[in-house]
């Protein structure tokens, strides 16, 4: 890796050829052993983590705080001033891979990961590395959508990790060192982890990937002391059935032969031990009501549904436990018996939203693939409203055919994993959307053993123009307040600050900083490599620093690079 | 062709049922009989082995073992071995190093064709950048254009049942489509 402070050191680096050795592989082959260093780092207590909303210094968790946000309370870049930021340092990493991680920043150090489940420790003022810890990966690893990691998160003096082969490991926050390690599942079954963990109150709360190949998915916590599993909450319940709903939550018929689906439940039984219900992303933690807020993904197999009778709960739900107990609370569907993957995958986020009485309550709201964003009642998960769609739905919900079927959108969305983000003072949440119009296909094949069972393809019709956007949503009245156009679909992740803006990258290499109340690009750097990863931000000496990964998308297959970029005003 | 497949699976039967294999060096030395001593098959319809990503490897025979997997050659083959030699036998050669088969770049309109395909369908979110495969995920760069054709045919007649997600891929591709995929990644 290398530490270079200036771009023109930077574009003299990459000339002189990451992609050294015999074979262009994904990684940089350079030194891919783990190297113990010393972060002076301070421990993170609980308190600070309740604060995280607070913090201008540190940038706490993967989505800023535990209500996830993404709102950055430091205003020191703004929108008159923005136009001067330039790049601070620029970190490069041992892995030439899709980035998704989201840094964090405590006290000074920053924490990144990349594909294949490296963690980095830097010095978040100069980049300097401190420590890397190179997960050694099993040989069998079965994910989806690539090698993807997402970030981690420090409590105490631990960082906290979930690796693609599915472990959960605590390491040491100033040298790097295993403390423990814990087996999440079978990776063999198709069981892997991309998410960043969530740890509050000493439970380290991890969900699981594998609804491309038959799990049953869950959402656990784990001791953080120990690593002890102190709770399993399962996606999928033993009765999976539901309510038999024919439309979904913004009331459009989904075409279900319900009288079909009964006879196959009647001669098959429940189908919820092979019925996916992966976790892609952080829940949410209300710290008042001790309850936790998270999506749940797709049905297995993703695209034919005639051997999964029933709702398939709590697939495409938004879901709430009880922290302490993992215990259910509430639930809402938004598409029952899924058979187009448009499932529920970018993070919860807890705000206050005027109920349908105008009356200010506490709401948890969820951006789909669907391309809307849904508002719901804290308190039951009910849905108070969604938004005015942010791309263009044609044909929903047409079903599957062996041909295949033309809808819109596609089955990456709408809205992706990608974190969204709110300003409160506002009532706006800043999403960014995917426009790519594919025909959903659909095939039958029995239970593979852990195999990638899709049940069918989706498409990407190459003749079709493909877009993406960054859409501002009033969350109170689901209208869209301004919408920025880009030329290629967006995945990865958004900011916003107290200085009025919003951060978002594209698959391009571009970087752009907006004005938060009008969409009015401000300021924009080329990265060289897919900008597909949500940006943090942080203060140290008193400067304020933008800070994003720039490493390309595996799933989009966007330009890879291994850059961490940082940012900041003279 | 024929008759130097049967050759070798009739001579690799004797080796199998006659050899008490111990070390790794004597477990994988009935390999080399098809797979070839210099990691170049023997025949152009078996696949390269050497350079393969070792969770992959160790999949197949796992499902060979199985009779997920159907080969009349491999199957008594696999059957001889337990999981962990099967994880052994797919570490061992995943560390050899991948061999240049010789195979022709594909034509930019072939390569174009194939890249439009490939993206259409999403091969490279699995075999990820330059389709170099990890995990369980085979490496497709470089691997024999006729094992990869004949592979391809098979999971379009589920012939090949031991990953029915490819057989549904490789469904919703055209014929055409998938004919300059091989061209291509052999090439690569």
């Amino acid at each position: 890796m290398k530490n270079v402070k200036a771009l023109a050191a930077f574009a003299a680096a990459v000339g002189v050829g990451l992609l050294s050795g015999a074979a262009v592989g994904q990684e940089v082959k350079q030194d891919q052993k783990s190297q113990i260093g010393n972060a002076n780092v301070a421990p993170v207590t609980q308190d600070q983590l309740n604060a995280a909303d607070k913090n201008t210094r540190d940038f706490l968790l993967t989505n800023g705080n535990y209500a996830q946000t993404r709102f950055y309370p430091g205003k020191q870049i703004g929108r008159d001033n923005v136009k001067n930021l330039h790049v601070a340092w620029i970190f490069q990493t041992d892995v030439k891979e899709s980035l998704e991680t989201s840094p964090i920043v405590v006290d000074g150090v920053m924490y990144v990961t990349t594909s294949f489940s490296h963690v980095y420790a830097l010095d978040a003022k100069t980049g300097q590395q401190l420590w890397h810890y190179a997960h050694k990966m099993g040989p069998i690893t079965t994910y989806c959508c690539g090698p993807n990691n997402r970030g981690v998160q420090v409590l105490d003096d631990r960082v906290y990790l979930a690796t693609l082969d599915s472990k959960l490991l605590a390491l040491n926050s100033k040298t790097g060192e295993v403390v423990w390690t814990t087996n999440i599942a079978d990776p063999e079954l198709g069981y892997s982890e991309t998410m960043a963990p969530t740890v509050v109150k000493d439970k380290v709360l991890i969900g699981t990937n594998g609804g491309e190949y038959g799990i049953r998915g869950f959402v656990r916590a784990y001791d953080a002391k120990t690593g002890k599993q102190l709770w399993n909450f399962n996606t999928i319940p033993d009765n999976s059935v539901g309510v038999w709903a024919t439309k979904d939550a913004t009331g459009r018929d989904m075409h279900r032969n319900i009288q079909a689906e009964k006879d196959t439940l009647a001669k098959i039984g429940d189908p919820f031990a092979k019925l996916g219900g992966g976790v892609w992303q952080n829940p949410s933690v209300d710290l008042a009501t001790n309850r936790i807020y998270f999506v749940v993904g797709n049905p297995s197999p993703d695209l034919d549904g005639s051997n999964r009778p029933g709702d398939n709960l709590y697939t495409n739900s938004l879901v709430s436990l009880d922290l302490d107990t993992g215990k259910y609370v509430c639930h809402s569907q938004y598409i029952a018996h899924d058979v187009w993957d448009l499932d529920a995958v970018s993070p919860t986020v807890l705000v206050n939203v005027k109920d349908k009485d105008g009356k200010t309550i506490p709401g948890v709201i969820h951006a789909g693939k669907t391309g809307h964003i849904y508002v719901h009642d804290r308190k039951d998960c009910s849905l108070i409203r969604f938004s005015e769609a942010m791309v263009p739905q044609e044909n929903m919900w047409v079903l599957p055919t062996k041909e295949g079927a033309r809808m819109l959108p596609g089955a990456n969305g709408g809205v992706e994993w990608s974190p969204i983000a709110t300003d409160p003072g506002q009532e706006l949440a800043y999403a960014i959307n995917l426009h790519q119009p594919m025909t959903y296909h659909v095939e039958s094949s029995a239970y593979p053993n852990g195999k990638l069972w899709l049940g069918g393809a989706f498409k990407v019709i190459p003749s079709e123009k493909q877009s993406g956007n960054i859409t501002a949503v009033n969350y109170n009245t689901g209208k869209i307040k301004w919408q920025v156009k880009t030329p290629e679909p967006m995945i990865g992740g958004i900011l916003a600050t107290a200085g009025g803006l919003v951060f978002s990258g594209e698959g391009n290499g571009k970087f752009a900083a907006y004005n938060s109340s009008n969409g009015k690009e401000l300021w924009n750097f080329h990265a060289g490599a897919g900008v597909n990863a949500p940006p943090s931000s942080y203060m140290i000496g008193g400067k304020q620093y933008v800070v994003v990964g720039a490493g390309g998308n595996t799933q989009l297959d966007f330009k890879r690079g291994n850059n961490i970029i940082a940012f900041t005003l003279d | 062709m024929i008759s130097r497949l049967a050759i070798c699976s009739v001579a690799l039967l004797l080796i199998a049922t006659q050899v008490r294999a111990e070390t790794i060096e004597e477990k994988v030395e009935i390999c080399a009989g098809c797979h070839g001593a210099d990691g170049k098959p023997i025949d152009k319809t078996i696949p390269t082995i050497w350079g393969q990503q070792a969770g992959y490897l160790y999949i197949q025979l796992r499902d060979f073992k199985r009779g997920d997997r159907k080969s009349d050659i491999m199957q008594p083959i696999a059957s001889q071995f337990e999981r962990d030699d099967m994880l052994a036998i797919g570490e061992y050669f995943s560390q050899k190093p991948w061999p240049d088969l010789g195979q022709p770049r594909a034509p930019k309109d072939v390569a174009a064709k194939a890249v439009s395909a490939s993206g259409s369908v999403g091969c490279p979110a699995c075999h990820l950048d330059h389709f170099q495969g990890d995990g369980t995920v085979p490496r497709l760069a470089g691997m024999g254009r006729d094992y990869l054709a004949r592979t391809i045919a098979d999971f379009r007649t589920r012939a090949r049942g031991n990953n029915p997600g490819m057989s549904d891929l490789m469904l919703a591709t055209s014929p055409d489509d998938l004919a300059a995929l091989v061209d291509y990644l052999a090439g690569l």
